[in-house]
């Protein structure tokens, strides 16, 4: 047989395309009782049916947890959590916690070094000694 | 202090990077950092080559710049060669494509392929066969392709060893390779699996 | 042409009580949920029996029916599930396709062999949607590809490999064991016994095809085989298959179940919201992904393809030439060798040998060959469209390079 295919899988570029949600799951605990809930309670009286609203995509779960502080997780699709305390936090700023569990991809947190990360091949090419026009300087 | 003993030691005049032209008279403890410094910086400012601008035949308002990547060419481009001749590339691409080495000056590491002699006719293919199939110790491969002034590969095109002579030839195969250790027998498999990566670009 | 009206027959998957009020007879509105393990639908004779006895069972409320009783989740359940709503806009999925339909895609044959509450229908459809996309797609874009690169190609998009990464990553989870009382935003399937090996397929009855030798080309192959070029099942015994189906005591992998919800979804959009939206979705979905073809390609003999290419095509014979070498009698020489048809240069490589860097070349030659690309490409599916352009035939090879 003169030419074989070799079996492989399409790799996924999210946002190319489609853009799936990483976050798929945020868990609201509070306590009805302590005072470092308070700033919690308020948010989910008031801005949390709002914000689910806004973010259809992720499912919302709200359960009390007695005598310990509020605390906001969000599951995401890699399989990893992220959880933030969120005592004594005014709701604009629970809010915000809210906003940024949404928005993270579920990574570790890690530094970027290269401004661009890409799947396609340069246009140039990669660099080979014994190619191009020998510049001498 | 320190400074007088290291021009005594060194005269200053015989030091090349103190020329006239690339520096001027600074405290002595400084120089030294500050010459190097602009030694090399002014060894970093280059000029840009002559294919980045434009050339000379050009008229020089809008034109482009043909400067092509220092790597291996990428496959998802075609040569004006492999075309159809209904592509519009095919007319755009024959200038610029041009080769910049002249191909023909290039020494050619296997023999240049000659041209397709044709020159057995039925009978002699009909006596390769009797002489392999009558003695195959005697008349192989290449003796019979010496003989008759052909390749090896179209000797097999034309016969078929006779089933005895394999089964004798897989034996001696194995004797041999029978008295390979581990070593050896390891390199073998490695090259034979590196020669089937060169299909599979890897 | 007549617009299909695709929303009647959409109406059709929709499970009884998504649509109160349509035309659907009135024993569906009854609310009793027919849903057994009985893979034999329910007849018409029957159903009229059941309208007769209506009055008699109409204390039966779906809400007294235990849930754990049941094989999938009931149809009510997909408007109270977090989860399902929640995949649902994840995916920007069309607001005309219901949540129903939605849950009914994630609850697999093995399941619920009733056809009406799994995804089996739905994912038979997608399935030829999504192969027929892909397909025109590849060989419109690359005309010239070998038959055995398309399979490839095939597979890693539409395979079910990629189908369970993409199940994976739209954030699905699966249910540990299909039940009633499942969340429906789970994918249900009945599991493989450990110790069964997936890959084997128990129902095939006749392995003399498999024997024969002209069976394994690749004509065959195009004309026996699945889109991947693989042996399809459906060369079994009919008889034997159903019988197969009814003891249904084999699971199926995870990887199989989530490849048929990402059909049945599919499928699913195609009907309820038409095949422009179908499109949209496997553009955004599946042609985004990422393929590099000319990875796909395993040559034997490349050097021998390639004269044999030229010859076919009336070039030049191809030359081997050094475009420039480095360390010859060192320890690691490095040639790069450039294939010559006449004038023009075909292709390049670069090796350790001469042999190695000529066989390079060769497939370098080869490879640009056979990813040529048109320019402008067009898809047929374009002309489905109202007031599409007048159709250009696209450009056809004569194929791969026979030896």
């Amino acid at each position: 047989m003169p030419v074989q295919g070799i079996r492989t899988v399409t790799a996924a570029r999210n946002g190319v395309g489609a853009f799936i949600l990483q976050c798929k799951q945020l868990d609201f605990h509070y306590c009805d009782w302590a005072g470092s809930s308070r700033g919690m309670v308020a948010f989910l009286k008031h801005q949390l049916p709002a914000f689910a609203k806004a973010n259809p995509q992720i499912e919302i779960r709200v359960s009390p947890r007695p005598h310990k502080h509020p605390v906001i997780k969000g599951h995401y699709i890699n399989g990893r959590e992220k959880a933030i305390c969120v005592r004594n936090l005014e709701p604009e700023q629970i809010f915000n916690k809210a906003n940024l569990l949404k928005e993270a991809s579920g990574e570790k947190l890690k530094r970027t070094k290269k401004p661009i990360t890409s799947l396609n091949e340069s246009v140039r090419g990669i660099w080979s000694p014994y190619h191009g026009g020998f510049k001498s300087v | 202090m320190a400074s007088t003993l290291a021009t005594a030691k060194r005269p200053l005049l015989s030091l090349p990077f103190l020329s006239p032209s690339s520096c001027e008279l600074m405290p002595l403890t400084s120089r030294r950092s500050q010459s190097s410094y602009r030694r090399t910086k002014q060894r970093l400012r280059v000029k840009p080559d002559a294919s980045f601008g434009p050339s000379m035949t050009q008229v020089q308002g809008d034109h482009i710049v043909y400067n092509p990547p220092s790597s291996a060419p990428s496959v998802y481009h075609t040569p004006a060669k492999f075309l159809p001749n209904d592509d519009i590339r095919r007319s755009l691409r024959t200038d610029a494509s041009v080769t910049h080495r002249n191909s023909t000056d290039i020494t050619s590491p296997n023999e240049t392929p000659g041209l397709k002699r044709y020159h057995l006719n039925p009978s002699d293919v009909l006596e390769i066969r009797r002489l392999r199939t009558s003695d195959p110790l005697t008349w192989s491969r290449s003796k019979l392709a010496k003989r008759f002034d052909c390749s090896p590969l179209f000797i097999s095109m034309v016969c078929g060893a006779s089933p005895e002579k394999k089964e004798m030839q897989k034996q001696v195969l194995e004797a041999v390779q029978s008295r390979w250790g581990t070593k050896r027998r390891m390199a073998r498999e490695d090259r034979k699996l590196r020669k089937e990566s060169w299909g599979r670009d890897c | 042409m007549k617009r299909l009206q695709l929303q009647r027959w959409s109406s059709s998957v929709l499970s009884p009580q998504a649509r109160a009020g349509s035309r659907l007879p009135r024993r569906i509105q009854h609310g009793l949920r027919y849903q057994s393990t009985n893979p034999f639908p329910v007849t018409d004779a029957e159903a009229e029996q059941l309208f007769e006895e209506e009055p008699s069972r109409s204390s039966i409320r779906p809400s007294q029916i235990s849930k754990h009783a049941l094989p999938s989740p009931p149809v009510e359940a997909a408007r109270e599930s977090a989860k399902l709503a929640a995949l649902h806009a994840r995916l920007y999925l069309p607001s005309r396709l219901p949540l129903e339909t939605l849950g009914r895609t994630l609850v697999d044959e093995s399941a619920d062999p009733n056809a009406n509450f799994n995804n089996e229908s739905l994912a038979t459809l997608g399935h030829d949607l999504l192969t027929q996309y892909t397909s025109e797609y590849l060989i419109c874009t690359y005309p010239r590809l070998p038959m055995t690169v398309i399979f490839a190609a095939m597979y890693a998009y539409v395979g079910p490999k990629t189908l369970a990464a993409m199940t994976n990553e739209w954030g699905v989870e699966l249910a540990a064991a299909p039940g009633g009382e499942v969340d429906p935003g789970h994918l249900q399937f009945r599991r493989l016994a450990p110790g069964t090996n997936p890959n084997e397929t128990p129902m095939r009855t006749d392995r003399r095809w498999e024997e024969q030798t002209w069976r394994r080309s690749v004509t065959s192959k195009v004309v026996n085989d699945n889109v991947f070029g693989d042996p399809v099942r459906a060369s079994v015994n009919p008889k034997l298959l159903a019988k197969a189906a009814a003891k249904n005591t084999a699971g199926v992998s995870a990887e199989e179940a989530s490849a048929q919800f990402v059909r049945a979804v599919v499928g699913a959009i195609y009907l309820h919201a038409g095949r422009p939206a179908a499109k949209r979705f496997f553009e955004q979905h599946f042609l985004s992904r990422h393929l590099n073809i000319s990875d796909l390609f395993n040559f034997s003999e490349p050097a021998r393809d390639l004269a044999r290419l030229c010859a076919r095509e009336s070039f030049e014979p191809p030359v081997a030439k050094v475009l420039s070498e480095t360390g010859r009698l060192s320890r690691h020489p490095v040639f790069v060798v450039g294939i010559f048809s006449g004038k023009d240069k075909l292709g390049e490589g670069a090796g350790s040998s001469l042999l190695e860097a000529r066989s390079r070349a060769s497939v370098a030659a080869l490879k640009a060959w056979y990813l040529y690309s048109p320019m402008n490409v067009r898809l047929p599916n374009s002309m489905e469209e109202d007031g599409a352009a007048p159709w250009k035939p696209v450009h056809v090879d004569l194929g791969e390079v026979i030896v």
